[in-house]
C-alpha cells in the first residue's frame, strides 16, 4: 500500500453500533456481498479524508475469535492473515465486560488497535461512567468515546486512527496474562513454537492450542506433531489442576482478566430513574403482556405490509399493463409480439410486482426489528412453540412472514444461526401457505365445497408442516443448536442504515430471481404459442387423472401455477370457460386440487430465493421433496375421498 | 445447594459450577435420571459458546424470568440479557444459597 492508502478493519460484538460506524464513515462509497466460498456478508466502503484513502472493512459482529462459526473464523483469519494498518474495535460501553473479552483476543492476535467506545449516552442512562484515560493507560492504545448513531465522536475517532497508523501516537499494547499455571504452558509452547515458521503470533498460537483450536491444531500438525502432543498433554495436566476443560479454563481467565480491566475502570452508579429501553424490555417480555403486544405489532406488520403490497402491486400492474397497447403497436399481436409481451414483458411485471410491493417493505421492517432488539424478544417468546417442529424461537419470523409470502420467508432465513438451521427453516417455510395459495383454498374450496372443508385444509397443511418439520430436524446431520442469545438493550434504529441494508439486500433478489421468473414465463408462453400445452398435458394425465383424479387440463394449471400460485384458479377458468367450478368439478377433485397447489412446488420466485440463500442443489432438492410430497397427498387423499 | 439453573426462582443468583459433562457434573449423570443426562450432554460447540458469552466456572448468574409456557429463561450476567434455550439451561449447574 501506499503511504496515504490505508486499510481499517471494524470488528466488535453483534448489537454494538459497528455497521452505524462503518456507515457513518462510508457513506454511499461501499459494497456489500460475501466472503469468497462463504455465507457471510462482508462489507466494504471508501472513505476520502485528509488526503488519505481509507478502505474500511465492516467485520461480522462475533463475541469470540474461535472457529466454531464461519464469521468467527473468517474475522480471524483476515486479521491474521490479511493484516490490516488497523482494527477498529467497537466496544459497547453499557456492557464493557463482555466486550473487553473480546478485545482481550484482539491484543492477543497482536494487530494495531484502537477502541472506539461506543453508546456512551446509553451507558450514562445506565449510571455508567468509565474513566477514559485509565482504560489507555490499562489496555495500552488509544480509546475514543463514539455515539454513533448521532456521529458524535466518529471524526475524532478518524484523526486518532491515522496517528496510530503513521506512528505519531505510540502504542504499548497490553499483553492479557493468565494464572501462573497457564503462564508457564504458554512460554513452554511458545519454545517450541518459535522453531517453525507460523503466519501468526507464536504467543497467540500457544494460546489457541490450548484452547483446542482445531484449525491452528491442523496448521501446527502440519509442520510438527510434537508440538500438538505436547499441547494436548498440558491440556490434560492443566485440566487436572482444575477439575474444568482446558479451553473453559482459558476462557475463564480471560474473562477473569475483563472482569478486573472493567472494575477498574468504570463506575457503576444506581442511576435516577429506569432508562424507557429497561421498562420496553419488560413490558415486551412480560408473561402478560408480552404476546398480546407481540401479536398485534406482528398483525400490524402483515397486515401493514400485505395492504401495501396489495394496494402498490395493483397499481404498478396496472400502469405496466397500460403500455401494452404501446408494446403492440412496435412489435405488432403477431407471434414476436406475443412471445416478447406474453413471455419477457410479463415476466418482469410479475418480478417487480413481487419485489417492489412486498419485498422491499418486508426487509426495511425486518431489519428495523433486528436492529431495535425487538427480533430477539419475539424469539424469546416463541422459543418453546418453535421446539415443537424442531427449530428455536427466531425461526417464528420468517415462518409467520411466508403465511403473506414465501420469498421473504425464505430470505429472511438468514436470521438463523447455522446452515443447517437456515435449511430447514427454509424447508418449513416453503410449505407454508402463502397469500396467493389462501386465494386458491378460499376460491375453490371455501366458495364450492365448504369453508369447514377449506379450514380443515389449513390444519391438514399445519399438520403437515409440523410433521415434516420434525422429520427433516430428524434426518438432517448436525448438531441442534438451542437459543443462546444476547437480548441487547432497546434502542433507536438508524434508519439510514437500515435503509442501505435493505437496498442491498432487494437489489441481491432483482440480480437472482428475476432472470429466473423471465425465463419461466418465457418457456410457458413458447409452449402455449407452439400448442405444445395440450400435449403436455396428455403427458402429464397419468398423474393428474389416474393417479390424482383430476381432469386432464388441470395439468395446464399446475404448470402455470409454477409462475404464480394465484394463476393456476385464473387458468383453471380460463381453461373451463367457466368459473362455476362446481359444473367441472367434483367437490372431491376441488380438494384434491387445493391440496396439490398448496404443497406441490414452491413458486419461481421463492425457488429464486432458495437458489440465492442455498445454492442450486439444495433448492432443487426441496422442490423435487416438495412435489413428491404433493402427488403423495394428493393421490391419498383422492382415494380416502372416494372411500368416503 | 446444587442445582441446574433452571431451578433457581425468578430473582435468584447462583454461581455456576459447571456447564459441561465433565468433573462435577459427572457425579449429577450418577443419578437415577442417568440415562437422560448423557443424552442431553451438551455439545461441544454450545458449551464453547455459554464459556464465550460469559457463562463460565465461578461467574454469578441471575435468573430475571422465563418465557411462559415453559420457554427459555431470561438470564443477567456479567452486566447483560441474555436468553437461553430451557435445555441448555438444565445443564448448567449452580451453587444457590438459599
Amino acid at each position: 500500500m501506499s503511504n496515504n492508502h490505508f486499510r481499517i478493519a471494524l470488528a466488535g460484538n453483534a448489537n454494538v453500533g459497528k455497521s452505524v460506524i462503518f456507515n457513518q464513515l462510508t457513506g454511499l462509497h461501499q459494497h456489500i456481498g460475501n466472503w469468497p466460498g462463504k455465507t457471510v456478508e462482508k462489507a466494504e466502503g471508501t472513505l476520502h479524508f485528509k488526503g488519505y484513502t481509507i478502505d474500511f472493512i465492516d467485520l461480522p459482529g462475533i463475541y469470540s475469535l474461535s472457529t466454531f462459526s464461519m464469521e468467527e473464523l473468517v474475522s480471524r483469519e483476515y486479521i491474521a492473515t490479511e493484516k490490516p494498518d488497523l482494527v477498529i474495535n467497537v466496544v459497547d460501553a453499557s456492557i464493557l465486560e463482555r466486550n473487553l473479552f473480546f478485545t482481550l483476543q484482539l491484543l492477543e492476535l497482536e494487530t494495531p488497535l484502537l477502541i472506539a467506545l461506543n453508546q456512551i449516552d446509553m451507558a450514562k442512562k445506565k449510571g455508567i461512567t468509565i474513566d477514559i484515560k485509565k482504560a489507555e493507560e490499562i489496555l495500552g492504545v488509544p480509546v475514543v468515546p463514539t455515539v454513533a448513531i448521532s456521529g458524535k465522536g466518529v471524526y475524532q475517532m478518524l484523526e486518532t486512527a491515522i496517528e496510530v497508523i503513521e506512528k505519531k501516537q505510540k502504542i504499548e499494547p497490553l499483553k492479557p496474562r493468565y494464572g501462573r499455571e497457564i503462564e508457564e504452558r504458554i512460554e513452554d509452547l511458545t519454545i517450541l513454537l518459535n522453531k517453525i515458521q507460523l503466519k501468526y503470533p507464536t504467543r497467540w498460537v500457544a494460546i489457541k492450542l490450548l484452547e483446542e483450536d482445531s484449525e491452528v491444531e491442523k496448521e501446527v500438525l502440519a509442520l510438527s506433531s510434537e508440538i500438538v502432543a505436547a499441547a494436548e498433554r498440558m491440556r490434560g495436566e492443566l485440566e487436572q489442576l482444575h477439575g474444568h476443560s482446558c479451553p473453559t479454563v482459558v476462557t475463564s481467565e480471560r474473562y477473569h482478566v475483563a472482569n478486573m480491566i472493567s472494575e477498574e475502570i468504570q463506575t457503576i452508579a444506581k442511576p435516577l430513574k429506569t432508562p424507557l429501553s429497561e421498562k420496553l424490555h419488560t413490558v415486551t417480555t412480560h408473561k402478560m403482556f408480552g404476546y398480546p403486544i407481540m401479536l398485534i405489532t406482528v398483525l400490524a406488520v402483515f397486515v401493514g405490509i400485505f395492504s401495501f403490497g396489495d394496494f402498490t402491486s395493483a397499481l404498478l400492474s396496472d400502469n405496466f399493463f397500460g403500455v401494452k397497447p404501446v408494446f403492440d403497436s412496435v412489435l405488432g399481436t403477431g407471434i414476436v409480439g406475443e412471445l416478447v409481451w406474453g413471455g419477457v414483458m410479463e415476466g418482469i411485471i410479475g418480478g417487480v410486482t413481487v419485489a417492489l410491493p412486498y419485498i422491499l417493505p418486508f426487509y426495511f421492517i425486518l431489519y428495523i426489528f433486528e436492529d431495535s432488539g425487538y427480533l430477539s424478544r419475539i424469539a424469546f417468546l416463541m422459543d418453546n412453540l418453535m421446539h415443537k417442529m424442531g427449530l428455536h424461537g427466531k425461526a417464528f419470523i420468517p415462518v409467520m412472514l411466508s403465511f403473506g409470502c414465501n420469498v421473504p420467508g425464505c430470505l429472511g432465513c438468514r436470521i438463523m444461526e447455522t446452515t443447517r438451521e437456515r435449511l430447514l427453516t427454509a424447508f418449513v417455510v416453503t410449505l407454508v401457505p402463502c397469500a396467493a395459495t389462501s386465494v386458491i383454498i378460499l376460491g375453490l374450496v371455501g366458495a364450492y365445497v365448504s369453508i369447514g372443508w377449506a379450514l380443515a385444509l389449513y390444519i391438514i397443511n399445519l399438520i403437515i408442516i409440523f410433521v415434516l418439520g420434525r422429520i427433516a430436524f430428524k434426518a438432517l446431520p448436525g448438531e441442534p443448536t438451542e437459543l443462546i442469545m444476547e437480548m441487547s438493550a432497546y434502542r433507536m434504529p438508524h434508519i439510514k442504515t437500515v435503509a442501505k441494508q435493505t437496498w442491498f439486500r432487494l437489489r441481491e433478489f432483482i440480480v437472482m430471481a428475476f432472470p429466473l421468473i423471465i425465463t419461466g414465463s418465457l418457456i410457458i408462453k413458447v409452449a402455449e404459442v407452439a400448442n405444445l400445452l395440450d400435449p403436455i398435458a396428455n403427458i402429464m394425465s397419468p398423474i393428474t387423472v389416474t393417479w390424482l383424479g383430476l381432469p386432464t387440463v388441470t395439468g395446464i394449471a399446475l404448470i402455470f401455477g409454477i409462475l404464480r400460485k394465484e394463476l393456476t384458479l385464473i387458468m383453471l377458468a380460463t381453461l373451463f370457460g367457466t368459473a362455476n367450478f362446481a359444473q367441472v368439478m367434483t367437490p372431491a377433485q376441488m380438494i384434491v386440487f387445493t391440496l396439490v397447489v398448496m404443497l406441490y412446488i414452491p413458486c419461481v420466485a421463492t425457488i429464486g430465493a432458495l437458489i440465492k440463500e442455498f445454492g442450486g442443489k439444495k433448492a432443487l432438492l426441496i422442490t423435487v421433496l416438495e412435489i413428491l410430497l404433493a402427488l403423495l397427498v394428493g393421490g391419498i387423499a383422492y382415494r380416502l375421498l372416494t372411500i368416503m | 445447594m446444587h442445582l441446574p439453573l433452571t431451578a433457581l426462582r425468578n430473582g435468584e443468583t447462583g454461581v455456576i459450577t459447571a456447564t459441561d459433562c465433565t468433573s462435577e457434573s459427572k457425579q449429577m449423570c450418577g443419578h437415577k435420571k442417568r440415562k437422560r443426562w448423557i443424552k442431553n450432554a451438551m455439545t461441544e460447540r454450545c458449551h464453547r459458546r455459554l464459556n464465550d458469552l460469559g457463562l463460565t466456572p465461578g461467574t454469578k448468574v441471575t435468573v430475571i424470568k422465563s418465557a411462559p409456557f415453559n420457554g427459555p429463561l431470561e438470564v443477567s450476567v456479567r452486566g447483560s440479557l441474555l436468553a437461553i434455550g430451557r435445555g441448555m439451561a438444565g445443564r448448567i449447574l449452580v451453587d444457590v444459597t438459599r
